[in-house]
């Protein structure tokens, strides 16, 4: 079989041209929220971390990503020392965002990495798919508008996500996979939707008999039991030493935030406030109460808890049973039928049903819906059929995060490009 | 089971005659024949051959299509309907396996489904060419191999094909059966993305009082033109960039000026809007260079590449490629997105006429260069060429005085329509009274003039106007060379050989006429002598090289226009081999090095950066790799070549080296940009006589003592 063209190592080459390019592009807070990280991490010592809060953007993902903001910030001073000054608020040199554009590049090495160990590692009759599916990773402009203009680190995020999938391919990764997994926690707690899907699999694969659920494979218990325990003391062991658990908790959980984000993520909540707006219009001829107070508010997200006027208040705990509840029946499969096909698959209904269901979601989150989803779109046509409306509708959903003109023909007329060439070369590719 | 029919099938003028009863099945699968052979009758051809080409010169092969050897490189397949009558011809790239042929087939049996087909394999001589609006391409017999579908693009070795370099891997997925309709537009998606992000950075005079740059100069036309009524156009404030281009850029900007008065009417206040550094107003302008682009040097250049495709037999596939590698020409984006001008709008008429000259329509190519210098008196670099091929073609081979005065009403009558507006708008001016601004000086070209003309008499306004426009568009009173630029006149003087300073302008002037008719005379010639149209690239390149080295108020940005022909000869015969891609990405990359100064003012060294080192990486050259010259292809660049242009990419990596970490002596503050002049000089220099030898090569006007076939291309 001949190589594959263009190669992951071409694209990511193209790829990273465009994305220098983009530097002076509009960045959003969340460029200074990770300058205010990088600052934090690199000035104070380790006990203040999640005391700290003289800017309005505390950290507030778990102890890794505090690690690797720190080790960024050692590099960080060589570019420009003024970044890493915790009250210079809105710091944003052009050698700030060069650097802080530069590790964002950077770090999407993982993802490439990873990418290849996939294509490297499928069958040799699904060598093509794999390529192609790969590269569409890659080249997603969901990641170009999250991370290069918008700015956040989600490739390298999803980098070891893939890869952690991509170790669960063959039984002898199964270990490492999880133990990634475990660390991919502790980098960003959002992936934590994915984590039934992960635990019903290596549960079933890897702790269980393959013949009988009943014969309990004790050594791999403990070797994977250790492993995850051993990641969580990494991080977590020394604020619970100081007894700072609690207010790491309340940071990463801040459930006083509202059900839906100050943009809506077009999931079912959307559709919930949505109706209920349309109901205080409708209400005064249904004879159904109104709570006056919640008209003004319902989109007000951000801060404080979204009341809803007519339609009952939704209480977090809902959000959780209703995700857990979508989540079961693949999960149920997955218990019986413990392949890698049915374990990429729960992992997409898992990411579905959270962003589906979850409280305080985010539109960036249709990613965790999107790339696990893309390394199974070219198994048959079946799959391809349900990836198509994603990958249209996921992107465009993306779109409001960019609202300045000048980004207005990158991330249209890039997501344009980007669905005309690989939906078509899907179609091609994909199995009848 | 192997073919065994590859004869000829028919051989008539008339195709309905025949085709219909000998409906020709080619048994496609072992044994048993394809599916599609089922249809009875009528047939369509599939066509085997080592070459495209017209059905007469398609040699009948003598293996089958579905034996995916090197043989078989293009694949034409014809279908006809009913009658007989060709509906659709499609060529297909090479190495086909047979895997896609059927897979080909079936598409294009879907997309027709009126047209009840059959395909075969089999060869058929004598059918009539397909009805195209283009003349039929006439293939020149005795160099198959270098036609032999592969341009260059593909490697073979004992695995399999492999793309050259690496912009054929990105367009590797499209080979053999993609639709152009497909590929096209993700072409010109991906090449305005990297345009689009240029943009993103600097501009000339950004915060730069007094004078700000081009940026402000183009504004200022906006707001002059939107303003001003059209008589005081020419006659405005010249010292704040008072319009000097061609009427043409007088009306592109008033369009672009009405366009954005719209959106917002403080960008255009003339006087108050000066030197404005509006974020918005920065989209708004970049948007304008990007729209005038795509309508215009975008369709052109697709074109152009398509001609120069049929002219040397290349698959759109190849021409696709070629496109792209001109289309991200690192020079012309890093001027118009980066630096701001719009350069492209007056290369897009220029490749416009280029274009129109190789499909066979002169006339078109007037009206097309008349615009290009109509919008930019630059274009007169090219000038010579189209006038020595267009006079050669009404010579030879045969005096054709019904051309000659075609060419010669149509150009003038276009330059009429030029000047119409500007005119008729003085002569209305003058009607309705508007004075003139108090401040005005009569051109001196008015006065001069041989004749007393009185200034009541009803045509003095036209004429005052077109004196007054034709002395600011040629400012002859300017010096030789502008700032730096590599060019002779500026590598004499500021290296040092000589001072220029000691000689009087006029002296000057004339040296440099003279020596600029003497370094386009021999292109000239060959042109005139031998208008064919496969060599007009090779002219035009030829031609302007000559004027940028030797002419007289040339500007470091200038280096566009000899690049812009050079560069399409990427489309052409064997345009993306070795040694041509060498020759042409030395030049390209040495035009946008050479630009390093100017970029590094406006704040562009970044882009600079990633647009020719990642241009360099596509093509395969250095100093991003150096595969071109010592991979598996570079036995056709020759010892003298590699090492030629391996001593100029060493010198220009060392001049960055050297221009970031060593300040220069303060006697010679200017140390590192006169090396570049010079260096950059003598690498056109070098460029100048690799374009005129080839372009004599390959005039075949001498024939090197070897017989060469005649020529079969008809002249035009």
């Amino acid at each position: 079989m001949s190589e594959l063209y263009p190669s992951i190592a071409q694209c990511a080459v193209l790829a990273t041209a465009l994305k220098v390019l983009l530097w002076p592009a509009y960045k959003s807070t969340d460029f200074e929220v990770h300058r205010n990280w990088l600052a934090i991490t690199h000035s104070l010592p380790v006990q203040k971390w999640y005391y700290e809060k003289t800017s309005e953007w505390t950290l507030d993902y778990p102890p890794f990503f505090a690690y690797f903001e720190w080790t960024l910030s050692q590099f960080a001073k060589y570019a420009d020392a003024a970044m890493l000054q915790v009250q210079n608020l809105g710091y944003d040199s052009w050698e700030t965002v060069y650097f802080q554009r530069a590790t964002v590049i950077v770090t999407e090495l993982v993802l490439v990495y990873a990418l290849h160990l996939y294509v490297k590692s499928a069958p040799q009759s699904s060598k093509r798919t794999s390529h192609a599916a790969a590269l569409s990773i890659l080249l997603s402009p969901g990641l170009l508008i999250i991370d290069h203009i918008h700015f956040q680190y989600n490739g390298f995020l999803y980098g070891i996500l893939v890869l952690s999938i991509v170790l669960a391919l063959k039984r002898s990764g199964l270990l490492l996979s999880g133990i990634i997994f475990a660390a991919l926690l502790c980098f960003k707690h959002i992936y934590l939707y994915l984590a039934p899907a992960y635990f019903v699999y290596l549960l079933r694969a890897y702790c269980l008999g393959e013949k009988s659920i009943f014969r309990f494979q004790f050594t791999n218990c403990i070797k994977l039991g250790a492993g995850i325990v051993a990641v969580f003391a990494l991080a977590f062991a020394p604020f619970v030493y100081w007894g700072q658990m609690d207010q790491l908790l309340s940071r990463l959980f801040p459930f006083s935030r509202g059900l839906c984000h100050a943009y809506w993520a077009p999931n079912v909540w959307a559709m919930y406030s949505f109706s209920d707006r349309v109901l205080i219009y409708v209400a005064p001829y249904l004879k159904l109460p109104v709570n006056r107070d919640a008209v003004n508010s319902v989109t007000r997200g951000l801060v404080g808890d979204t009341s809803f006027a007519v339609l009952p208040d939704i209480p977090p705990r809902m959000t959780f049973i209703l995700t857990l509840a979508a989540q079961a029946l693949p999960l149920i499969k997955l218990f019986f039928q413990p392949t890698w096909d049915n374990f990429v698959g729960a992992l997409t209904l898992c990411g579905y049903a959270s962003f589906l269901f979850g409280w305080h979601v985010h539109e960036k989150a249709i990613l965790l819906v999107i790339i696990p989803f893309s390394l199974l779109a070219l198994k048959d046509r079946r799959y391809l059929g349900a990836f198509r409306p994603l990958a249209v509708s996921g992107h465009v959903s993306l779109f409001p995060l960019l609202f300045t003109a000048q980004e207005f023909p990158i991330k249209t007329v890039y997501t344009i490009f980007w669905l005309v060439g690989f939906l078509f070369a899907f179609d091609n590719l994909a199995p009848a | 089971m192997k073919p065994t029919d590859p004869q000829p099938t028919v051989s008539t003028d008339d195709p309905g005659a025949v085709f219909p009863q000998v409906p020709r099945c080619r048994v496609l699968d072992d044994g048993k024949p394809s599916e599609l052979c089922k249809c009875p009758q009528p047939t369509n051809e599939m066509y085997c051959s080592r070459d495209s080409g017209d059905a007469e010169t398609i040699k009948p092969t003598d293996k089958g299509c579905d034996e995916p050897t090197d043989k078989f490189t293009v694949i034409i397949w014809r279908s006809f309907d009913a009658r007989g009558v060709v509906r659709r011809i499609k060529t297909f790239g090479p190495r086909l396996d047979r895997s896609r042929v059927n897979h080909s087939a079936t598409a294009v049996l879907g997309r027709a489904p009126d047209v009840r087909v059959c395909w075969t394999a089999s060869v058929s001589v004598g059918m009539p060419p397909p009805p195209a609006s283009h003349r039929p391409r006439k293939k020149r017999k005795g160099d198959t191999i270098a036609l032999s579908g592969n341009n260059g693009t593909i490697v073979t070795d004992s695995v399999g094909a492999k793309p050259a370099f690496p912009l054929v891997a990105f367009l590797f997925p499209a080979r053999g059966t993609v639709s152009q309709w497909v590929t096209l537009p993700l072409i010109l998606m991906a090449v305005g993305l990297f345009r689009w992000a240029t943009g993103f950075w600097g501009y000339s005079g950004f915060q730069k009082p007094p004078m700000h740059g081009d940026f402000e100069a183009q504004r200022h036309w906006m707001e002059v033109t939107i303003n001003l009524p059209i008589s005081h156009w020419y006659f405005h404030d010249l010292q704040w960039w008072g319009l000097d281009y061609p009427p043409l850029t007088a009306y592109h900007s008033w369009l672009l000026g009405q366009v954005g008065n719209l959106i917002n009417t403080d960008w255009f206040m003339i006087h108050q809007s000066r030197g404005l550094d509006d974020h918005d107003l920065k989209v708004f302008m970049r948007a304008t260079v990007i729209v005038s682009e795509y309508l215009i040097f975008i369709p052109a250049a697709t074109i152009c590449v398509r001609h120069l495709g049929r002219l040397a037999g290349i698959s759109t596939w190849e021409s696709s490629i070629a496109l792209t590698a001109i289309l991200m020409q690192p020079a012309t984006l890093l001027i118009d997105h980066g630096h701001f001008q719009y350069n492209t709008v007056m290369l897009g008429f220029v490749v416009a006429s280029i274009s129109s000259m190789l499909g066979g329509q002169p006339l078109w190519g007037c009206v097309y260069f008349v615009a290009a210098l109509g919008f930019k008196q630059m274009a007169l670099f090219y000038a010579p060429a189209v006038f020595a091929y267009l006079l050669g073609i009404c010579l030879f081979p045969r005096i054709n005085i019904v051309r000659f005065l075609g060419i010669a009403l149509v150009t003038v009558a276009s330059f009429a329509v030029l000047f119409l507006p500007i005119l008729l708008g003085g002569l209305y001016d003058a009607h309705r009274n508007i004075p003139l601004p108090s401040t005005v000086e009569l051109p001196p070209l008015l006065s001069s003039l041989p004749f007393h003309v009185s200034e009541k008499a009803w045509y003095y306004p036209m004429l005052l106007q077109l004196t007054q426009a034709i002395h600011r568009i040629f400012p002859f009173a300017r010096g030789l060379f502008e700032d730096k630029v590599a060019n002779i006149w500026c590598a004499i003087h500021t290296s040092g050989i000589h001072k220029l300073y000691q000689y009087d302008s006029a002296l000057l002037s004339r040296a440099a006429l003279g020596l600029t008719s003497l370094s386009i005379l021999p292109a000239c010639i060959i042109i005139f002598l031998m208008p064919r149209r496969n060599i007009l690239p090779w002219a035009f390149a030829s031609v302007s090289w000559g004027f940028f080295l030797c002419s007289y108020q040339v500007h470091e940005k200038n280096v566009l226009l000899p690049l812009l022909p050079m560069t399409l000869l990427l489309a052409s015969e064997g345009g993306l081999k070795a040694d041509m891609r060498a020759w042409i990405g030395f030049a390209n990359i040495l035009g946008s090095w050479t630009l390093y100064p100017l970029l590094k003012k406006d704040e562009l060294r970044i882009p600079y950066f990633v647009l020719t080192l990642l241009w360099a990486y596509l093509m395969g050259l250095p100093p991003v790799s150096t595969s071109t010259y010592f991979g598996a292809q570079s036995g056709e660049i020759s010892a003298a070549t590699k090492l030629l242009h391996m001593v100029f990419y060493l010198g220009m990596v060392a001049w960055h080296v050297a221009e970031a970490f060593i300040p220069p002596p303060a006697s010679k503050p200017d140390l590192w940009v006169v090396g570049n002049v010079c260096l950059g000089t003598a690498g056109f220099g070098i460029c100048y006589l690799w374009c005129s030898w080839n372009l004599l090569a390959k005039s075949r006007l001498l024939a090197w003592g070897k017989k060469v076939p005649k020529p079969e291309e008809k002249k035009l």
